[in-house]
């Protein structure tokens, strides 16, 4: 039986543990912690959204290890035909690929009243948001038309101060829920006579099965109900983490929670040492420790290299936190040897301004198509050089990645 | 968005200020304490250039203590003024000035000594402690940060103030007492009136010009007649005076960039001067809840509207500071500002040392009566040389008249409130109410007065400063915000450790709902400010920084979108 490592727990991670799991092989995943999946909001893009224009290509998703990775997360993420449309708290609409469970998708939806239930929690100003909603191009194009309506959706005090995560888990008790459905549906009924298409509901759907809750609800109230696109602090990590330790568990991978240090050759297989010494033996091993974010890669900019005393010699300004013998790169070109002493000069990198990609989201391990890196070395996700740097792109490059792992002879 | 409208109707005033920096409001306020009608115009923001982006402190003109001594008490004097007038705004930062050991080290510790001695004499005027002498094991006690081998140390007692908000202060003033302010407008032309009506007597230095500007956020166009036009535009003042067709180079200013950077806690309790690499002295000091290194002091000739800090000029600092105080290499940079400052280029006649720091030059010389340019200056000095101005401008329109900025409290400043009181009766944070009371003083009631008919104003918008909805809607009600960046300037809002990550996006919805804009403009406001403020942060960035930076990233294009555009 075929040993895969995994190093990384992401969306990439847990594809290519799932995928190889499936192919036969045996499988250990190492977690070092909450990353970029974890934080992210629920949107799923195969593209990143502002480059996606109209249709998508969604060949990458027909591939049969990514549709497999996807029906052992159907708990989490269910890819409908035609891509969803999402509201976000920060005031937009925007499209997405998929849409992770929870969110309310709008794409169905046209020529009618979107309700917004008021609540007394800081983090959701039902007004300020159904007013920038309704001045977005998508929201005229579609006829939608969001009122914010009252509502008592609060009744602890600590509730005003919660998260919104935490206040989600808090609705994981069916009889808190039942509560939270009944006050929407009440604040909604009021609303019989009108076109009523759907309701936003404030982001606190549960976290162990949101699926269901948001089903109950739009059992309850009649129309579809979800919540909007939350930044960090959203329950929609808590939720990713759930259905992936689920899946994984049936798949019966072991998951040890550490950091690799090294990943180095050893005859035929791989040997990974982890942060606190201990190692471990592998035939194949998927690199998938996410991008900048995640701490796959790590940059040094030459002001804090030389805010003390020149260097002892010029470094490469990015370099991979785990020796692994990987180039590191953009644009198919390695940038492993600095330019100068200097390295790249922070304000060529940037911030990822539109309209171009700059160096911070580009650089990663350099890699081909399917993922290969060097025999028996693979990466997949934000880890690998100049790929989109999106959730189901990643997915789709960890399934392949971790079934052409098993397979491997 | 642009809506293109006719002309406002012209209004006749007394004088027309253009610029909004700390010397522009200044007068302003100066003149209206007097009776004037006085009108005011600022391309950006108040405080968009040197004011606001100054190292933020009133000192007591120390550097000419041994050249001219009346300058110096001059300078504490007015010090003290400000303390007066704006007990709130203002905090002690006491300096530690370390001394390296060895001979040089051994002889100029007493020469600093001797000089510090002379200026305790002074510190009174501005409510300043004297200065000790410290020992090695001294120092070590006040600030255990401090390496390598010292003789000893000086302290000396400077005030931090916020820079932007004295300026926002005085602006507030002017406008309560019947001046009117035009922010984001650009003063395209002054011409002389064709209808001179010759009102200035003989012998009176007054004139009939016309005002054109241009409000940049709605393309409206502002007209206004005034008697006497001040040029009050700091580094801009050459291209102001060639508005008004005079001779830029009798404004001729010498633009010197200098830089601050920000780093998230008070690493220190003291202001520490420190050596760069070049000789000259810079500081690390705490300065409200952070804490700011600078300052460089470069000519510069870029785009005036446009100023950032490099990675040279940030590593040029903190080098320097690393040398007696390594802490500041693991600290985390939140932010960098730069500002140009009007250095004169060419001195005026007037030999005494501080109209070597200001001038006003007359500008009848130029053929036109009645206009003036105030070049030069600094954030400590504001006040004097904005009497001395407005006292050049009474002679012709209010004879009569004195100064009463140093008597007369700014907004908020005739008492400061206890905080601990406030939060205790509005139920909001006590930090939160701390803060509050640091910008408004005695204002802060006003702001929580708004709660009790609008109880979810209570909310946090920023959670890093913090600023609450209520201080938000004030800024943009009362205090002549229309941006979110203005409403960061007034209120701090994402300038703090998350770089408004969390807030940038709902302010701009507070904005575009305050203000009547549409909501989609809010969010374009929200997405400009997110990215002029990653521009500053990332050349001080370190390695983890990059990474959060690139995560903070993703966040914010998932939810807000990158495009200046809307989907």
């Amino acid at each position: 039986m075929t040993r895969v490592l995994v190093v990384g727990a992401g969306i990439a991670g847990t594809a290519a543990a799932l995928a190889a799991s499936a192919a036969g092989a045996s499988v250990t995943l190492l977690d070092g912690g909450p990353g970029a999946s974890v934080l992210a909001g629920g949107a799923l893009d195969l593209l990143p959204w502002e480059d996606a224009t109209g249709s998508q290509d969604d060949a990458a998703l027909a591939d049969p290890a990514v549709a497999g990775v996807l029906r052992e997360l159907a708990e989490l993420v269910h890819v409908t035909p035609t891509p969803a449309v999402l509201v976000t708290q920060a005031g937009i609409l925007r499209p997405a690929r998929a849409a992770a469970v929870g969110l309310l998708d709008l794409a169905p939806l046209s020529a009618g009243l979107v309700l917004v239930p008021r609540a007394e929690h800081p983090g959701w100003d039902a007004a300020a948001c159904a007013r920038a909603w309704n001045d977005t191009a998508l929201a005229r194009a579609r006829g939608l038309e969001f009122a914010a309506i009252d509502a008592t959706l609060t009744r602890l005090t600590d509730e005003r101060f919660l998260a919104h995560a935490d206040l989600a888990a808090r609705y994981d008790e069916p009889a808190q829920f039942s509560w939270l459905a009944d006050r929407i549906k009440q604040a909604v009924a009021r609303y019989a006579g009108s076109r009523v298409v759907a309701v936003v509901a404030p982001p606190w759907l549960g976290v162990e099965h949101a699926r269901a809750r948001a089903t109950e609800l739009s059992h309850a109230v009649g129309v579809p109900c979800g919540e909007p696109l939350l930044g960090p602090g959203g329950p929609a990590g808590l939720r990713f983490e759930r259905a992936r330790d689920r899946a994984l568990g049936r798949r019966e991978v072991v998951v040890v929670a550490a950091r690799a240090k090294e990943v180095a050759r050893d005859g035929d297989a791989w040997a990974v040492t982890l942060e606190g010494g201990d190692a471990l033996q592998a035939d194949r091993v998927v690199l998938s420790t996410g991008g900048l974010v995640g701490g796959g890669l790590t940059y040094a900019p030459s002001a804090s290299v030389l805010a003390g005393e020149l260097p002892p010699r010029a470094r490469p300004s990015f370099a991979s936190t785990v020796e692994a013998p990987v180039a590191i790169g953009t644009g198919r070109r390695p940038i492993g040897i600095p330019g100068s002493l200097f390295g790249e000069s922070p304000e060529s990198l940037a911030w990822p301004f539109a309209p171009f990609a700059p160096l911070l989201e580009r650089a990663g391990v350099l890699a081909s198509s399917s993922g290969h890196v060097d025999a028996g070395l693979y990466a997949a996700g934000d880890v690998v050089a100049d790929r989109p740097r999106t959730w189901l792109d990643a997915l789709a490059q960890g399934a392949r990645a971790g079934a052409t792992a098993a397979r491997a002879t | 968005m642009r809506e293109h409208q006719g002309p406002a109707p012209e209004q006749a005033f007394d004088v027309a200020v253009i610029g909004g920096g700390v010397n522009g409001t200044g007068v302003a306020r100066d003149l209206s304490l007097r009776g004037l009608k006085v009108i005011l115009f600022e391309r950006n923001d108040l405080a968009f250039g040197a004011s606001g982006n100054s190292s933020g402190m009133i000192h007591g003109g120390v550097r000419y203590l041994t050249s001219n001594p009346r300058v110096t008490e001059q300078s504490c004097r007015d010090s003290g003024y400000i303390q007066q007038i704006a007990p709130h705004l203002l905090f002690r930062i006491p300096f530690l000035f370390p001394v390296k050991s060895g001979l040089k080290g051994r002889i100029a510790i007493e020469l600093i000594d001797a000089f510090f001695r002379a200026y305790d004499q002074f510190q009174p005027l501005k409510r300043g402690e004297p200065h000790t002498r410290l020992s090695p094991s001294e120092l070590a006690v006040l600030e255990p940060g401090l390496t390598g081998s010292l003789v000893g140390g000086i302290t000396f007692d400077e005030w931090g103030v916020d820079g932007a908000r004295l300026c926002v202060l005085n602006a507030v003033d002017a406008k309560e007492r019947g001046a009117t302010i035009h922010v984001h407008t650009a003063v395209e032309a002054v011409e002389r009136s064709e209808d001179d009506d010759g009102r200035g007597r003989p012998g009176q230095n007054v004139g009939s010009y016309v005002v054109r500007a241009r409000d940049l956020l709605t393309d409206r166009a502002v007209l206004a007649r005034a008697r006497v036009v001040v040029n009050a535009t700091g580094a801009w003042g050459p291209i102001t005076a060639a508005l008004g067709n005079l001779p830029a180079a009798r404004v001729r200013v010498r633009p010197g960039k200098g830089i601050h950077v920000a780093f998230d806690r008070r690493l220190s309790n003291y202001g520490i001067v420190c050596e760069a690499i070049d000789g000259r002295q810079i500081f690390v000091m705490p300065w409200q809840n952070m804490t700011v290194i600078g300052t460089t002091d470069d000519d510069y000739f870029g785009d005036l509207n446009d100023v950032t800090a490099t990675s040279e000029e940030v590593r040029y600092l903190v080098q320097g500071v690393a040398r007696v105080f390594p802490a500041i290499r693991e600290a985390r940079a939140i932010g960098t500002w730069a500002g140009v400052r009007p250095t004169l280029y060419e001195f005026g006649r007037n030999e005494d040392a501080l109209s070597r720091e200001h001038l006003v030059v007359d500008h009848a010389h130029d053929g036109a009566p009645g206009i003036y340019s105030m070049i030069g200056g600094k954030l400590a000095s504001y006040r004097i040389f904005a009497q001395e101005m407005s006292d050049r401008i009474a002679q012709d329109l209010a004879p009569s008249s004195v100064c009463t900025t140093h008597e007369k409290p700014l907004p908020g400043g005739d008492r400061v409130p206890d905080a601990l009181a406030l939060s205790e009766q509005s139920g909001v944070t006590p930090v939160a109410a701390r803060r509050l009371v640091y910008r408004h003083g005695s204002r802060s009631a006003r702001i929580l007065a708004r709660l009790a008919k609008s109880p979810r104003e209570r909310a946090i918008v920023c959670a890093c400063e913090p600023v609450l909805e209520a201080e938000v809607r004030h800024a943009l009600a009362s205090e002549m915000a229309r941006s979110v960046e203005d409403v960061a300037r007034r209120t701090r809002l994402g300038l703090g450790a998350c770089g408004g990550m969390r807030c940038a996006a709902r302010c701009g919805q507070i904005v575009a709902e305050e203000l009547g804009l549409p909501p989609s403009h809010g969010a374009k406001m929200a997405r400009a400010f997110l990215v002029r403020h990653a521009r500053s942060r990332i050349v001080a960035m370190g390695p983890e920084q990059a990474r959060q930076e690139a995560l903070a990233f993703a966040a914010m294009r998932a939810t807000l979108g990158t495009r200046e555009d809307e989907p």
